[in-house]
Order: C-alpha cells, then sequence, then structure tokens
C-alpha cells in the first residue's frame, strides 16, 4: 500500500467511516470455538449453552438495533459537525498521529459512558444486560445492549463532531474501540506482562468489571487503555485471595431474552408507578439500588458494609 | 443459482431502496445459523456440565456469594441437590437454586406462595423472573415450612 492509497483510506475513514466490526466476525466466531475447546478440557463449566444463546443473540439483537437508528445517530453528528465551533484544515485526517489523539478522546468519552451506565440508572437500565451472565467467556462479550440508542447512550461519543471531528474518524475508532474489547472477555488468559497490564484494558482489569465480589463492584470502567481509571480513582487490581464471581447483584436467574433486554426497565417504570412523587426521579438518575425507604442497597452500601465487615473480622 | 434467479437478486441489490435492507436480512439470517452452530457445538462438547449443590458448606457459600455476609446457622438440601435452604441468625431465609451451570439465590419474604406436599416444598419467591421451585427435603420439609410461617419481610421488617 503506497502513501497515495493510505492517504486515500485515511480520507474515506474520516469522512464515510469505516466500520471495522464485521471484518472481525470470522475472528470473534473462530475464537469461541477455540475458547469452548479449551473450556471442554479445562473448564466445562467457563460455559453453559444456553447463556451463550442468549449473548450470541443479544449480540445479534444489537446489531439489528443498531442498523434501525444508523441514520438517526449520523444524522445527529452531521448535524453537530455541520454547526461545529471550530474548523479544522482539510486532510488534517491524514497525520497518524491525529488519529491516535482521536481514539484517546474517544477512549476517555467511553470511560464517562460507562462509568455513567453504572452509577445512573438510567443508563444502567440500557447497560446493564451485559453484565447479566454469570459466565465470563467470549460470548459474554457479544451480549450487547438493544436500547442504548433510546437511552441517548451515543451522546457520550458523538459530541466531539462539534469541534470539529469529522463523524466518519468517529465511527472508525468507535468500531476499533468496540473490536479491542471483544478478546478482554475470557478467563482463559491469566495475565497480560506487566508493562501491558499497566497501560491497557486486560481480562484480567475487566474481569473484575464484571464481577459482584463487594471488593470489585463498580470499579475498571476502561475501555482499551486502564489509565483512565488509575488516573480517576476506580481502579482495582483483581486478587487471587478474591475470586471473581460474575452477573449482578441480584442474579436475573433466566436465559429469556426479553428479560435480560428490558427487565431494568420495566422495574424503573413500576418503581416510577409506585413511588411518592418527591421520590420518582430519584428511581431514574440516582445509582442502581437506591430507594427512597433505603430498602435496597447500592453498590456503595454493600463494599461499606462489607468493608465494615472485614475491619471486626 | 438458476440464471433467472441471480439476475433478479442482482437487480433488487442494485436498487438503493431495496439493496442494503437485502444485505441487512441476509446478514442476519447468516449469524442466526452461526449461533446456533456454536450453540449446538457448545450443547455437543457438554459444556456447562451437571451442577449440583455438593453439601451444606457448598450452600452457605453460595448465600455468602448471594448476600454477602450472610451468617449461615441453618441449612436444608434439596434430595437431588439443585436447591437448598439457607437461614441466617436474624431468621431470614434464602432459597439457593440452581441455574444452568451456577446458582442464584433468593430471599424469601413472605409465607404466600409456600406449599407443602408430604416431603417437598413448592415456593415462589415473589420474584417472576426466578419463577417457582420445588424442591424435596425429606423429613426436613414438615420442619423447614412451619418455620417459613414466620419469616421476615425487610420492607416492614416484620414477621410476614
Amino acid at each position: 500500500m503506497n502513501a497515495t492509497m493510505l492517504s486515500d483510506f485515511a480520507t474515506r475513514a474520516a469522512t464515510v467511516g469505516v466500520d471495522v466490526v464485521p471484518f472481525a466476525v470470522p475472528f470473534f466466531i473462530l475464537t469461541i470455538v477455540i475458547e469452548m475447546v479449551w473450556a471442554a478440557r479445562r473448564d466445562p463449566t467457563a460455559y453453559e449453552p444456553g447463556d451463550t444463546l442468549t449473548s450470541l443473540a443479544m449480540g445479534l439483537g444489537s446489531t439489528v438495533a443498531g442498523a434501525l437508528v444508523a441514520g438517526l445517530i449520523a444524522l445527529v453528528m452531521g448535524w453537530l459537525y455541520a454547526h461545529r465551533v471550530a474548523t479544522v484544515p482539510v486532510l488534517w485526517w491524514t497525520q497518524w498521529w491525529m488519529w491516535i489523539a482521536v481514539f484517546l478522546l474517544d477512549d476517555f468519552n467511553y470511560y464517562l459512558f460507562h462509568r455513567s451506565a453504572h452509577r445512573m440508572r438510567w443508563f444502567w437500565a440500557s447497560h446493564v444486560n451485559h453484565h447479566t451472565s454469570q459466565h465470563y467467556n467470549l460470548s459474554t462479550a457479544l451480549r450487547q445492549t438493544w436500547t442504548g440508542f433510546p437511552a441517548l447512550s451515543f451522546a457520550f461519543r458523538v459530541w466531539p463532531a462539534f469541534i470539529g471531528v469529522p463523524p466518519g474518524m468517529l465511527l472508525t475508532v468507535g468500531g476499533i474501540n468496540l473490536v479491542y474489547q471483544y478478546w478482554i472477555h475470557t478467563e482463559a488468559i491469566r495475565r497480560m506482562p506487566r508493562w501491558f497490564e499497566a497501560v491497557m484494558n486486560t481480562p484480567s482489569h475487566h474481569r473484575v468489571h464484571h464481577a459482584t465480589n463487594p471488593r470489585y463492584l463498580d470499579r475498571n470502567f476502561a475501555g482499551v487503555f486502564i489509565v483512565w481509571d488509575r488516573l480517576l480513582g476506580t481502579y482495582q487490581p483483581e486478587r487471587d485471595d478474591d475470586p471473581v464471581r460474575y452477573g449482578v447483584v441480584h442474579q436475573l436467574g433466566t436465559f429469556s431474552l426479553l428479560t435480560v433486554a428490558f427487565h431494568e426497565w420495566a422495574s424503573i417504570a413500576r418503581d416510577l408507578w409506585r413511588a411518592p412523587w418527591s421520590a420518582k426521579l430519584g428511581y431514574v438518575v440516582r445509582p442502581p439500588g437506591w430507594s427512597h425507604d433505603g430498602t435496597r442497597d447500592t453498590s456503595d452500601m454493600i463494599r461499606a458494609r462489607w468493608l465494615a465487615g472485614q475491619e471486626q473480622v | 443459482m438458476s440464471g433467472a434467479f441471480r439476475e433478479t437478486v442482482t437487480a433488487l441489490l442494485a436498487r438503493p431502496d431495496v439493496g442494503p435492507v437485502l444485505v441487512q436480512v441476509a446478514t442476519t439470517l447468516v449469524s442466526l445459523v452461526m449461533i446456533l452452530g456454536l450453540y449446538a457445538l457448545a450443547r455437543s462438547l457438554r459444556l456447562g456440565g451437571d451442577q449440583r449443590i455438593a453439601d451444606a458448606d457448598h450452600a452457605k457459600r453460595l448465600a455468602e456469594e448471594t448476600w454477602p455476609g450472610f451468617a449461615a446457622t441453618e441449612v436444608t438440601l434439596d434430595r437431588a441437590r439443585i436447591g437448598a435452604l439457607v437461614r441466617n441468625v436474624e431468621g431470614r431465609v434464602l432459597l439457593i437454586r440452581r441455574h444452568g451451570a451456577r446458582f442464584v439465590g433468593r430471599e424469601l419474604t413472605t409465607h404466600d406462595g409456600i406449599r407443602l406436599d408430604r416431603h417437598t416444598l413448592t415456593l415462589e419467591t415473589g420474584d417472576r423472573q426466578a419463577g417457582t421451585l420445588t424442591i424435596d427435603l425429606g423429613a426436613d420439609a414438615q420442619i423447614w415450612a412451619a418455620s417459613l410461617r414466620r419469616l421476615i419481610d425487610p420492607a416492614r421488617g416484620a414477621v410476614a
């Protein structure tokens, strides 16, 4: 590939956008097969057929939902770009370092989105399905949301168009970010080299994120670079003396697709119906587990109680 | 593929109002076949296995995992070891039941929906997702059925 072709490709990736996810699908399937064979030999409980079917079907549904609203998101990005407050020189995206800068910005935006998705129930309702599996394998990575668009989660990732980042560029780096996060959903890899663990999100870091152990709740929100968690005080290393248990605090106990996709939305609706007027907003914007009468537990409350118990021991 | 069919498909793909939808539908169908293939592979490799609650200590550990700090004092196991009831010092009771290759726990907060039939107890936790579970507790069934009349409802802080 010569310099002209590379420049043309960069221009296309920045203007129209290059969706890298379809190119990764054969890799997804091949690696899931390999991990299943690994599980059959090492730990057959690492996979559960019903759980896998649910995860993969959620992934497919998410793709369909994404295709249905792709035009609307493109429209929002196009509008932001058309009303941008800064105009950068044409062809600036042919500079390789600008791609790295935009990738870093997008990854930081992912961190903000992801942290919000665990700390505000509205976004959690859309994101929770990704955490409903009690298993942690490559199929879990594909257990993706169907309701990201109505939850307005995309707002965290599209705003750079308003400061002059071309929408296509955001779509391209967003796809690369998504594909990176696939391989970290595995128990087959214990630890990566120390330098890698220090900078990048890894299977070990992300296992912590999927844990229900009190010590690990609401930690490691990173997408690609774990440095955001280290910098912002949400980092927790995996400990050998505290093996990870996966899922959500109140395990769903079902493989039903509709329940996995919509249960938290239904729960919010029930709470809004029953709660007094002064508390209704809290059930939408406060952390998951919050209740106006104190009958439920948030992650912070569970951790605090656990820490108090540890001190007594 | 016959020539006429190929021509029809090519013509449809070339139409901007039909082509992208056709590609999306075809991609979805192929993905569906792949998913079913992976599910079949997982079953043929016997992944998941047949998980049972090993003993009372295992049930206590599962209760502690469900509810950090749950200090279990009493346990009764289903004879097939697919479920258990675990009580803590405060008198609160967790139902542990198998879910695929893992276990889930639910607190029993009311005696409503609990039915005794000789050696079996049928339990509803009030949680629609958890459903109903019938466990065979042998001689323990009558003792636990009687004690479950004094359940604590955390929402009301009283015996339910």
